[in-house]
């Protein structure tokens, strides 16, 4: 029974520290997406496509060297290819919302 | 859509189908796996060709999600199109049977048929005036004189009618007449002919062509559709196969696929699509099991004398007991079959 209690406890604890983890994460993720909208603008002046394979590679490299694990070089690929996935996106929609003006 | 990239595709391979793709304005969620890499794209131009993926280096396979057609699809309307022709609703819960001669050949012969098909049940009668003959040396049809008789047979019995239309210049003339306008299976790729019906608000009966894929079919109602006319039926005739035994092989299997797909009423036509008459009940009771909303069965009164496809057509004391047995088989299915107390078989009209 008290044995039960502690593991719930130190449960509860770690599971406190992931929610804080996650805050942080997304408060990251934001800042990085709103930092990505600042260049897919400046590449639109530039007169530049949205994708940019080479650029995305040199990311996709950048993460893997500094990468200490626990997850491994392929897992942390595949979660910043979704990442880039995404600001991909937002580029695309800033990008139509810019060309077809103003939503009403 | 989804690419499959071949196993070991370079990095340069998967980035120029990315590039690919967000041109074409697809969302791209790449996912890397140890072997091969998978390119899921969402969004994107609904025309977009994927042919223009698959042709790219280190493609192995592009799948389509999403169907080319829209207004026929299930997805744009859930719920099921009633064509209302009159009184007569098809794609309700009544099975409509369309009855009577492959084509019409005198006013007795079309007579005849009429008043069988009525008191077997029957809502519409059906009959060629214009046929589209495998052979020109086959008897054509009698043309609009054929389409008055069948009109005045119609009314005679208080039945709609359906009939071919082979080519739009006839539109005017069966338009006169018809309540109902069929597309053979000729004509089911005869897009320039589509487009014209889609702007007439006239009922279409659309045939599958005789090799045309369940796509291919619902593409041709589209082009129905998206001319605005929204009165499109469905009809499976059977497909050519390898089988030589029967004329077609009738593909009961359309029926539910039909459903799933499109919203669209679906028939068949068992005459057609077996081509020998001891074969058409067997399948006109299979059809309304799988749940068809009506049937198109080709009855001649005196049909080893008919000038075409007598070998297919039923006696009407065949069609009567046809009737009597779908009346059985459609509530099974929760479907009824002729509403009207037929109860007068039997007291001698």
């Amino acid at each position: 029974m008290a044995q039960e209690r502690s593991v719930k406890r130190r449960l509860d604890e770690l599971r406190r520290e992931i929610d804080a983890i996650d805050e942080q994460l997304v408060r990251l993720l934001s800042e990085r997406a709103a930092c990505a909208l600042r260049i897919g603008h400046e590449k639109k002046l530039a007169g530049m496509d949205v994708y940019q394979p080479s650029r995305e590679a040199e990311v996709l490299g950048h993460v893997q060297r500094i990468n200490a694990g626990p997850l491994d070089d392929a897992a942390m690929k595949r979660l910043f290819e979704r990442i880039i996935d995404e600001a991909r996106r937002l580029e695309r929609i800033a990008d139509e919302a810019r060309e077809n003006g103003p939503i009403e | 859509m989804v690419v499959v990239m071949q196993e070991r595709a370079t990095d340069e391979q998967v980035q120029r189908v990315i590039s690919q793709l967000v041109e074409m304005g697809f969302d791209v969620h790449r996912s890397t796996g140890a072997l091969r890499t998978v390119i899921g794209a969402v969004g994107g131009n609904r025309a977009a060709d994927p042919r223009l993926l698959e042709v790219l280096d280190g493609v192995q396979e592009v799948l389509r999600i999403t169907e080319p057609y829209k207004l026929a699809s299930r997805t744009f309307k859930p719920e099921n199109s009633v064509v209302t022709v009159g009184d007569v609703r098809i794609g309700g819960d009544e099975v409509i049977v369309m009855a009577g001669p492959c084509s019409a050949e005198n006013e007795d012969q079309v007579e005849a048929a009429a008043s069988a098909v009525k008191r077997a049940g029957a809502k519409v009668l059906r009959g060629g005036a214009f046929k589209p003959r495998s052979s020109p040396y086959s008897f054509q049809g009698l043309g609009e004189e054929g389409l008055r008789l069948l009109r005045s047979a119609s009314d005679r019995h208080s039945l709609k009618l359906v009939s071919e239309i082979m080519d739009i210049s006839q539109l005017d003339v069966i338009t006169k007449y018809s309540d109902i306008l069929q597309v053979g299976a000729r004509n089911m790729q005869n897009f320039t002919l589509l487009r014209e019906l889609g702007r007439s608000r006239m009922p279409i009966l659309l045939k599958r062509g005789i090799s045309a894929t369940i796509e291919e079919w619902l593409l041709s109602a589209e082009y129905i559709l998206a001319g605005g006319n929204m009165n499109v039926m469905l009809c499976e005739r059977g497909i050519r196969t390898f089988e030589s035994y029967t004329r077609n092989t009738l593909d009961i299997s359309a029926i539910p696929v039909v459903r799933k797909l499109s919203h669209l009423p679906i028939l068949v036509d068992p005459s057609h699509g077996t081509g020998l008459r001891d074969k058409v009940a067997p399948m006109a009771r299979a059809a309304v099991a799988a749940g068809a909303d009506g049937l198109l069965i080709e009855v001649h009164h005196d049909p080893d004398h008919a000038l075409s496809d007598g070998a297919q057509s039923l006696f009407p004391s065949q069609f009567d007991r046809l009737m009597a047995e779908l009346r059985i088989i459609a509530p099974a299915i929760g479907r009824s079959i002729c509403l009207e107390p037929v109860a007068r078989r039997g007291w001698g009209v």
